[in-house]
């Protein structure tokens, strides 16, 4: 499971990096085409598709760290060991609706075929929207792999937001240690 | 009876740590499939797609990348030594330059978590050095970042602005006057905390001081310029601003020699998981807007509302009440995109400004970071004080009294926010 989640981790940062570089590419030329009165056409579209796929395959590596909007003070309330069943069940709702998601995103594929983009009339949508079904297969597992460590740390009592806090307090204590140094 | 139940399933849901964004989608899903049947689960594939390709929220990455890249670039010394050189001679004058440098920085990334980090881990420590209590220190660090929400570029005045259908631009000029406010009466504030515990000046002003750290500061400020120039003078969008403020930050902090790869792959990456953390709320909003519109609820809400009162200050203190609570249990974002596309026929039918309204909205959420237990700016706060929460809260109080008078004020006197808006784009 571990190195299933390195992989993943691994793989998931390069596209993140790739897709943000593209992206700032793409509106910059854009801006700068418009201010230069050569406005292009396909902007919106492919700007717009790259956000997508930056939620998706970003809500993944999210997923892998646990890093999505929640609030587990309640549930750090509950007593043992209802908390951990407490766990199971909201862990099942995630991975049940990713997969739900999946298997949608992948009849609505199957009845695109034939349709493309349209300022970039090459471009199948099926190739576009094909980040639902992929997204939401990575984010159930990057869901699993994490779930191990989730648990141990919710089974402490260990907020995750107070530990993604005191993780980022720390690095930026260094990095200010450092430069006084 | 179907939305009562879809209610409590979403607590439930949140209660349990479901991100929100899932808990949302779920909660939908099953309204839409008792309403509609089964086939409609179909439609939240389609729905998640195209609530992740909203135009306008590509400056959200773009701003967030910026905050990340002028974050690591090095440009937080140089703006704590400009702003020093303006104001630390005055009683407390290391709080002063807290407040006037959060201003500047917080919000810009989007994440007042990691801003804080940064600029309280170098403010903090020489504040409790300099005679500072570590609540106070704590104090003045939250509740200027809170602040910072409001100045533009704001990601939850973004996120608003898509949710109400508003303009973004406008909402960014709202902003202006009431930040200005804020950081006055922040100042004024730290000030009395100042002379009451006979906390030291910095060192005294200088006319060279100042102009030499100011060139050294000159770079940092290309971020404001643009946005705020581009923007104001009606030359970029919002999202075209947000995209040249990358530019600005990867020059300025190549300037300033600060910025490796390393740094940049952080930021790279930070900002595109804060985006997806984001956008995949909003995505899953899109599916529960859906619902909502076809049942009727914002409209029947509104209507219910008008049928006790048709007062718009009333329906401004319900809402503000709302909004207070919200912020409480809700991170900004969930919040806006939570309940704003369901208060918008209500403040349409009530005749309130939208861009007022969002302005009242992102000021409450200023406050609900400030208010445990979904505290992250006051939590971060205290942890890089090592300061306990409630004594923290004990002096924060005080400034967050500041902060809510800033509320009441931009929500009953409406020109406050609203001045520069209609001289800008109505007049």
């Amino acid at each position: 499971m571990k190195r299933i989640a390195k992989g993943l981790d691994q793989v998931l940062v390069w596209f993140l990096l790739v897709q943000m570089t593209a992206l700032t590419a793409v509106v910059i030329f854009a801006v700068l085409a418009r201010l230069t009165g050569n406005s292009v056409a396909w902007y919106d579209e492919v700007a717009a598709i790259q956000l997508a796929w930056i939620t998706y395959y970003g809500g993944a590596y999210a997923a892998l760290h646990r890093r999505h909007i929640g609030f587990d003070s309640v549930l750090l309330a509950i007593p043992m060991p209802i908390r951990t069943y407490a766990v199971y069940f909201a862990e099942a709702v995630v991975v049940g609706f990713f997969l739900l998601l999946a298997y949608t995103g992948y009849q609505v594929l199957v009845v695109l075929e034939g349709v493309y983009l349209v300022s970039l009339n090459w471009v199948p949508i099926q190739f576009t929207q094909s980040v639902i079904p992929i997204g939401a297969v990575l984010f159930v597992i990057c869901e699993i792999c994490s779930i191990p460590d989730y648990l141990d740390k919710i089974e402490r009592g260990i907020s995750l937001e107070h530990a993604e806090i005191e993780e980022e307090v720390e690095t930026e204590l260094q990095k200010a240690q450092e430069a006084r140094t | 009876m179907i939305v009562f139940v879809m209610f409590v399933m979403l607590i439930a849901l949140i209660c349990l740590n479901v991100p929100i964004a899932v808990g949302l989608a779920v909660s939908a899903l099953f309204g839409l499939v008792v309403v509609e049947g089964l086939d409609s689960v179909v439609t939240v594939a389609l729905d998640m797609y195209d609530g992740s390709t909203k135009f306008s929220l590509i400056a959200i990455p773009m701003f967030v990348l910026a905050g990340a890249i002028m974050n690591a670039g090095g440009i937080t010394d140089k703006l704590i030594n400009f702003v020093n050189a303006i104001i630390g001679f005055v009683r407390g004058g290391l709080a002063m330059v807290n407040i006037g440098v959060s201003l500047f920085f917080a919000e810009i990334s989007g994440s007042a978590v990691a801003d804080v980090a940064a600029l309280g881990s170098v403010l903090i420590p020489q504040m409790k050095k300099r005679g500072y209590s570590a609540p106070l220190a704590a104090a003045v660090t939250s509740s200027s970042a809170s602040l910072a929400i409001i100045i533009p570029p704001s990601i939850p005045m973004i996120l608003y602005a898509t949710s109400a259908g508003t303009s973004v631009e406008q909402l960014f000029v709202a902003g202006v006057v009431p930040g200005l406010l804020g950081a006055f009466g922040l100042m004024g504030m730290a000030y009395f905390f100042a002379r009451r515990y006979n906390l030291p000046k910095e060192e005294a002003f200088q006319f060279k001081r100042l102009w030499v750290t100011m060139i050294e500061a000159l770079p940092a400020f290309a971020l404001p310029v643009i946005i705020l120039g581009g923007i104001f003078g009606g030359y970029v969008t919002a999202t075209e601003a947000a995209g040249l403020a990358v530019v600005a930050a990867i020059g300025v902090s190549a300037f300033y020699a600060k910025m490796d790869f390393g740094h940049l792959k952080r930021a790279m990456i930070d900002g595109g998981v804060q985006t997806a953390v984001v956008m995949l709320l909003v995505a899953a909003s899109v599916v529960m807007g859906g619902f909502l519109t076809r049942a009727q609820i914002p409209q029947d809400f509104a209507r219910w509302i008008l049928d006790i009162t048709n007062n718009q200050w009333v329906i401004l203190a319900i809402l503000n009440v709302f909004f207070l609570v919200i912020g409480f249990f809700l991170h900004s974002a969930a919040a806006i995109i939570l309940v704003v596309p369901i208060v918008i026929p209500l403040i349409q039918a009530a005749g309130i400004d939208p861009i007022h309204f969002g302005l009242v909205v992102t000021l409450n959420l200023a406050l609900g970071q400030q208010t445990p237990p979904v505290a992250s700016v006051l939590i971060t706060s205290c942890a890089v004080a090592r300061a306990n929460i409630w004594d923290v809260s004990k002096v924060n109080i005080y400034f967050v009294a500041v902060l809510f008078a800033v509320l009441m004020l931009c929500t009953y006197v409406p020109s406050v926010p609203m001045y520069l808006v209609e001289v800008l784009y109505r007049s």
